[in-house]
C-alpha cells in the first residue's frame, strides 16, 4: 500500500529519533564493556592495553560469529540436494594460513603485555615519596605509614588509605591470616596478600585526582565475612599529605593508646553510677560483622551512654556516630576500636533531637540508626 | 577376554536393579555415568540458583554468609568433579570401544568399581551439610591457608576425602581408556582412523593421568596438614601458602581441558554428521587436541599472576600460545560446514550454540593471558563470565550435543525434535542472560565469592538480570527432562542409524548387544559406516571414483582398495 509523503517523512523522523536513543544506549552499553576510567599511571598504561585487545577481541569475535552464521544459513540443506556435497577433507594451504595468523596475533599481544608489564609491575623510578604498609586479617583491613627507613610512624584502624597524588606510592602488602588481595578497581590493579610473603607495588595517582576517594575490596576468598573487607583509598594534595603525617606522627607519640573515647570508669560491670548519663546505659551489639542491634533510641538534649558489646572474637568493632543519616557525615563521636570478644561503655555528649548514622569505623558496611527524640 | 569372547551368547541370568548394580558391561557402567552426572548436575545447579537468588539484590535476604560460601564452593564441586568430567567419561566408555570395534573395555570390573566410587564420592562430599558446621567452604579451589584446621571445619576434610576418590576414580578410568584405545582396536582400526571422540578421550585420558596423581598428593599433603599436624601450606608454621596453589593449579589447568576436550570431540562428531562432509583437517584437529594437552601443562600459573610469585612473561607466552590450536579448531568447524549440506535436527543445534558460546570463553580468556589486563581482571566476575562460557557455553552445550546425538544408540528410541529445540532455546537465552552481564560486572569491579554488595556499587541491574537468566536455564531443564520422560516409552523407533553418521557404533543395533557386534564392516578411513553407504571418498585429494553408493562393500575384500593409500 503506497504512504502518503508526509506520513513517510513523519515516519523517517521517529524512526530516527529511535535509532538517536538506540545511538545513546548503545554509548552507555558500549561503556559497560570498558574498566573504570583509570586514576593513577600505571592504570592508565594497563587501560590502554585493554583497549587494543577489546578492539581486537572484537573484531575476532563479529568475523568468526559472522562466518559461523553465514554458513549456517548459505550451506542449509535444500529439496534439490540429493547428491552428497564435495567431500573434502582439508586443505594444507588455508590450515596453515589459519595457523599463522593466529599466532601473529598472539604474537603482538604478548610482546604489548609484556611491554606495558614492565611499567605497571615495576618499582617506579621516581624517588618515593610515601611508604605504606597495608595489614590484611580476617575480615578488616589496617594501614601503616611508614618512614623512608621502613619504621612505623603510626597506624590507622579504620580502612582509609591516605595517599598523596602525583606522587610515588610504595605500599606493601602483609596478611596477619590467610589470602587476601588487594583490589581497587580504578588503579586496574590487584596484588594478592599473602601470609609469609611481603607483597608490594608502586603507583602515582593523577595530580587531578586529588580530594577523590576509591572504593577498595579484598579480592580472594578469605572466609565468611570476605564481602566486609572494604576500604577505600583518599587522594590528597602532597601539601595535605604532609600535613596528614606530621599530625598522625604527632598524635601516635602524645598518647600511647588510641583515646579519643575512652570511657571513665567503664571497665566495672553493671549499671554505672557515673551520674552522667539518665537513664541505664543503651546496648549496642557487633556479631558476625553486623549491628545485631539495628537501631537504637535516646533522650534529646541529655548525654547517655552506649554499653558496645562486640562479640567477635578477634575482631575490632567501634562504634562512630555521624552528624547525619550518611556515612560520610562527620563523626561526632568516635569510640574506642577494642577486638572482641568484649565490652565497653561510651559516653555519648548531649545530642539534639534527630536521626543519626552510627557505623563502626573498621568495617565501614556495618550500620545501624541512631534515633534522638 | 579371550574365552568370553568366544562364548557364543551370554545367558540372561540377571535381571532389572540387580543387573545394573553387578554390570561390567562398558554401556550400561557408561548409561550409569551419564544418568549420575546428571543427579549432580541438578544438586549443583540447584545450589547455583541459591547463589544466584542470594545476589540478585543487595543485602543478605536467603542465605546468611557461612551458607553463601557452602552454596558456591559445593556449586562448583559437584559440577567439576561430579558433573563434567563423569559425565564426559561416561560418553567415552559408552561410545569408545563401539567406535574402535572392541566389545568392551580393557578392564570390565575396574571400569564399574572406578564408576562406583562416583556416587560414594558424591555422597562423601555432601554429607558435609550435615556436619555442625556445613559443607566444605572455601572455594573449590580450597587456598591454604583458608582451608586449614584452624579456619575451616570437618566439611573440608569430607571434601577433601571426596575428591580424592573421585580422583582415584578418574585415574582408574583414564588407565582403561589407554589400554581400551591402544591394544583393542579392531582390524584396520590405525590411529588416523580413530573418530575424533575417541582421540580426545585418548588425549583426555593422557592429561588425567599426569595431573590428577598430583592432585591426589596435593590433597593428601592439606589433610596432614589438618589433622596431623604437618606443615605444608600454612606460614604459620613454617609452611607455603602458594605451594597449594602452584600444586592446585598444575592439576587443575589441564582438569580445564579435561573438562572440554571430550566436548570438542562431540562436536567434532556431530558437525560432520550433519553437514554431509568429513570433519575438515582431520589430522590437524588430532595435532591441535595434542598440542593442547601438551600446552595445558605449562600455564597453570595463569591462575596466579596477582600473587607476585610467578615468572609472569613465561606464563603469558604459553597462555597466548594456547590459544593457537583452539583457534585452529574453530577454523576446522567452520570449513567442516562450509559448503555442506546442514540440516538442523537437535544435536546439531546444539553443537552450533557451542561454538557460538565457546568463541566467547576462548575470545574472552585470551584477555587474561594479558598479565596486566589480568591484575584488572582477575578474581572478578569477569572470569566467572569466563569459567562459565568454556565450562557451560563449551561443556554443557556439547553434553547435550552428545545426550540429543547418542539418546537413539543409547536406547533405541528418538527423542522429541521439538521438545530438543525448545530446550535449546530457553537454555540458549539463559546462558547469555546468566553469563554476559558477568563481563560488565567484573569490569565495574565486583570481586568473587562475596554473599553481598552494597546497593551504591552499580551492580544491583546487571545482577537481577543474571539471576533472571539462571532461572530460564533451570526452567530449560524442564522440556528436557519431559521430553526423556515421553520418549523412553513412545519415542520413534531409532533403527541402527537414524543420522546417517560415520563411526562404528551406528553399524550394530540400537541399542546395541552384549559385545556390540556380530559383524563388523570394513575399515578403510575415519568414516567406515559412511563409506559402507556411499563408498571410499578418499583423503585430502579427491580419490578415483568410488564403487556405485548403493552397494554396499564385498564382504571379504582379498586386497585393501587402492584409494586408501591416498588419505592423507
Amino acid at each position: 500500500m503506497p504512504m502518503p509523503g508526509v506520513t513517510r517523512s513523519r515516519a523517517a523522523a521517529v524512526v530516527a529519533l529511535m535509532l538517536v536513543a538506540v545511538a545513546l544506549g548503545a554509548c552507555q552499553a558500549v561503556d559497560s564493556f570498558y574498566p573504570p576510567a583509570a586514576v593513577t599511571r600505571q592504570g592508565v598504561a594497563t587501560r590502554d592495553l585493554y583497549d587494543i585487545v577489546f578492539a581486537l577481541a572484537a573484531i575476532v569475535f563479529v568475523v568468526v560469529e559472522a562466518l559461523i552464521v553465514y554458513t549456517v544459513v548459505r550451506y542449509r540443506r535444500r529439496p534439490t540436494d540429493i547428491e552428497l556435497p564435495p567431500q573434502i577433507h582439508g586443505n594444507n594451504l588455508v590450515e596453515v594460513v589459519w595457523t599463522v595468523i593466529p599466532t601473529i596475533i598472539v604474537g603482538i599481544l604478548f610482546v604489548l603485555s609484556w611491554q606495558v608489564l614492565n611499567t605497571v609491575d615495576a618499582r617506579s623510578a621516581e624517588p618515593q615519596q610515601a611508604y605504606v604498609r597495608a595489614t590484611a586479617a580476617r575480615f578488616q583491613w589496617t594501614f601503616q605509614y611508614l618512614d623512608k627507613d621502613g619504621k612505623v610512624l603510626f597506624e590507622s584502624l579504620a580502612p582509609e588509605l591516605t595517599v598523596p597524588a602525583g606522587e610515588n606510592v610504595h605500599l606493601t602488602l602483609q596478611s596477619k591470616d590467610v589470602t587476601h588481595s588487594f583490589y581497587v578497581p580504578q588503579f586496574l590493579f590487584k596484588r594478592d596478600v599473602i601470609p609469609g610473603r611481603e607483597n608490594w607495588f608502586d603507583f602515582t595517582i593523577d595530580p587531578q585526582d586529588a580530594g577523590q576517594t576509591f572504593r577498595g575490596q579484598c579480592a580472594q576468598l578469605c572466609g565468611t565475612y570476605h564481602a566486609s573487607m572494604i576500604f577505600s583509598v583518599k587522594a590528597v594534595t602532597p601539601a595535605e599529605y604532609d600535613a596528614f603525617i606530621a599530625k598522625g606522627t604527632a598524635d601516635a607519640q602524645s598518647t600511647p593508646a588510641p583515646s579519643s573515647a575512652t570511657s571513665p570508669g567503664a571497665s566495672a560491670g553493671g549499671p554505672p553510677a557515673s551520674g552522667v548519663s539518665g537513664g541505664p546505659p543503651i546496648v549496642v551489639t557487633a556479631q558476625n560483622i553486623v549491628f545485631t542491634t539495628q537501631s537504637i533510641e535516646a533522650p534529646a538534649n541529655a548525654p547517655f551512654t552506649i554499653q558496645f558489646e562486640n562479640q567477635d572474637a578477634g575482631i575490632p568493632h567501634n562504634v562512630v556516630i555521624h552528624g547525619g543519616t550518611s556515612i560520610t557525615d562527620p563523626p561526632l563521636f568516635d569510640g574506642e576500636i577494642f577486638s572482641g570478644a568484649d565490652s565497653r561503655l561510651y559516653p555519648i555528649p548531649a545530642l539534639p533531637a534527630g536521626t543519626y548514622l552510627f557505623s563502626c569505623k573498621v568495617h565501614p558496611n556495618m550500620t545501624g540508626t541512631l534515633t534522638v527524640k | 577376554m579371550a574365552t568370553t569372547a568366544l562364548r557364543p551368547a551370554v545367558p540372561v541370568i540377571r535381571t532389572g536393579l540387580y543387573e545394573w548394580l553387578t554390570t561390567t558391561d562398558h554401556k550400561k557402567i557408561g548409561m550409569m555415568y551419564v544418568v549420575n552426572s546428571f543427579i549432580f548436575f541438578f544438586l549443583g545447579g540447584l545450589l547455583a540458583l541459591g547463589v544466584r537468588s542470594e545476589l540478585a539484590m543487595p543485602g543478605i535476604q536467603f542465605f546468611k554468609e557461612a551458607e553463601y560460601n557452602q552454596l558456591f564452593t559445593m556449586h562448583a564441586s559437584l559440577m567439576l568433579f561430579l558433573f563434567v568430567i563423569p559425565m564426559l567419561a561416561g560418553f567415552g566408555n559408552y561410545v569408545v570401544p563401539l567406535q574402535i570395534g572392541a566389545p568392551d573395555m580393557a578392564f570390565p570390573r575396574i571400569n564399574a568399581l572406578s564408576f562406583w566410587m562416583l556416587p560414594l564420592g558424591g555422597v562423601l562430599m555432601l554429607s558435609g551439610f550435615l556436619t555442625g558446621s556445613g559443607a566444605a567452604a572455601n572455594g573449590w579451589t580450597s587456598y591454604s591457608p583458608l582451608a586449614q584446621a584452624k579456619y575451616s571445619g570437618i566439611g573440608t576434610d569430607l571434601w577433601v576425602l571426596a575428591v580424592l576418590l573421585i580422583g582415584t576414580s578418574s585415574i582408574l578410568g583414564a588407565i582403561n581408556f589407554l589400554v581400551t584405545i591402544f591394544k583393542m582396536r579392531a582390524p584396520g582400526m590405525t590411529m588416523f582412523r580413530l573418530p575424533i571422540v575417541t582421540w580426545t578421550v585418548l588425549v583426555t585420558s593422557v592429561l588425567v593421568l599426569l595431573a590428577t596423581p598430583v592432585l591426589a598428593s596435593a590433597l593428601i599433603m592439606l589433610f596432614i596438614d589438618r589433622n596431623y599436624g604437618g606443615h605444608f601450606f600454612d606460614p604459620a608454621v613454617g609452611g607455603n601458602a602458594v605451594l597449594w596453589q602452584n600444586i592446585f593449579w598444575f592439576y587443575s589447568h589441564p582438569a580445564v581441558y579435561i573438562m572440554i576436550l571430550p566436548a570438542m570431540g562431540i562436536i567434532s562428531e556431530v558437525l560432520p554428521v550433519f553437514s554431509r562432509k568429513p570433519l575438515f583437517g582431520y589430522k590437524a584437529f588430532v595435532f591441535a587436541t595434542a598440542a593442547i594437552g601438551a600446552l595445558g601443562f605449562s600455564v597453570w600459573a595463569h591462575h596466579m599472576f596477582t600473587t607476585g610469585a610467578v615468572y609472569l612473561p613465561f606464563f603469558s607466552l604459553m597462555t597466548f600460545l594456547i590459544a593457537v590450536p583452539t583457534g585452529v579448531k574453530m577454523f576446522n568447524w567452520i570449513a567442516t560446514m562450509w559448503r555442506g549440506q546442514l540440516t538442523f535436527s537437535t544435536p546439531m543445534i546444539f553443537a552450533l550454540g557451542f561454538l557460538a558460546e565457546f568463541l566467547i570463553g576462548g575470545i574472552n580468556g585470551a584477555f587474561s593471558a594479558s598479565v596486566p589486563v589480568d591484575f584488572a581482571l582477575h578474581d572478578t566476575y569477569w572470569i566467572v563470565a569466563h569459567i562459565h562460557y568454556v565450562l557451560f557455553g563449551g561443556s554443557v552445550f556439547g553434553v547435550f550435543a552428545g545426550i540429543y546425538y547418542w539418546f537413539p544408540k543409547m536406547t533405541g528410541r528418538m527423542l522429541n525434535e521439538t521438545l530438543g529445540k525448545v530446550h535449546f532455546v530457553l537454555m540458549f537465552v539463559g546462558t547469555n542472560l546468566t553469563f554476559f552481564p558477568m563481563h560488565q560486572l567484573g569490569l565495574a569491579g565486583m570481586p568473587r565469592r562475596i554473599a553481598d554488595y552494597s546497593s551504591t556499587a552499580g551492580w544491583t541491574d546487571l545482577n537481577l538480570v543474571a539471576t533472571i537468566g539462571a532461572f530460564t536455564i533451570a526452567f530449560s531443564m524442564l522440556p528436557f527432562l519431559w521430553n526423556v520422560f515421553v520418549s523412553l516409552r513412545s519415542g520413534e523407533i531409532a533403527g541402527d542409524d537414524p543420522w546417517e553418521a560415520n563411526t562404528l557404533e551406528w553399524a550394530t543395533t540400537s541399542p546395541p548387544p552384549p559385545y556390540n557386534f556380530d559383524h563388523l564392516p570394513d575399515i578403510r578411513s575415519e568414516r567406515p559406516v559412511f563409506d559402507l553407504r556411499h563408498g571410499l571418498t578418499g583423503g585430502h585429494r579427491l580419490a578415483p571414483p568410488p564403487a556405485p553408493p548403493t552397494t554396499p562393500p564385498s564382504p571379504t575384500p582379498s586386497e585393501p582398495a587402492p584409494n586408501v593409500l591416498v588419505e592423507a
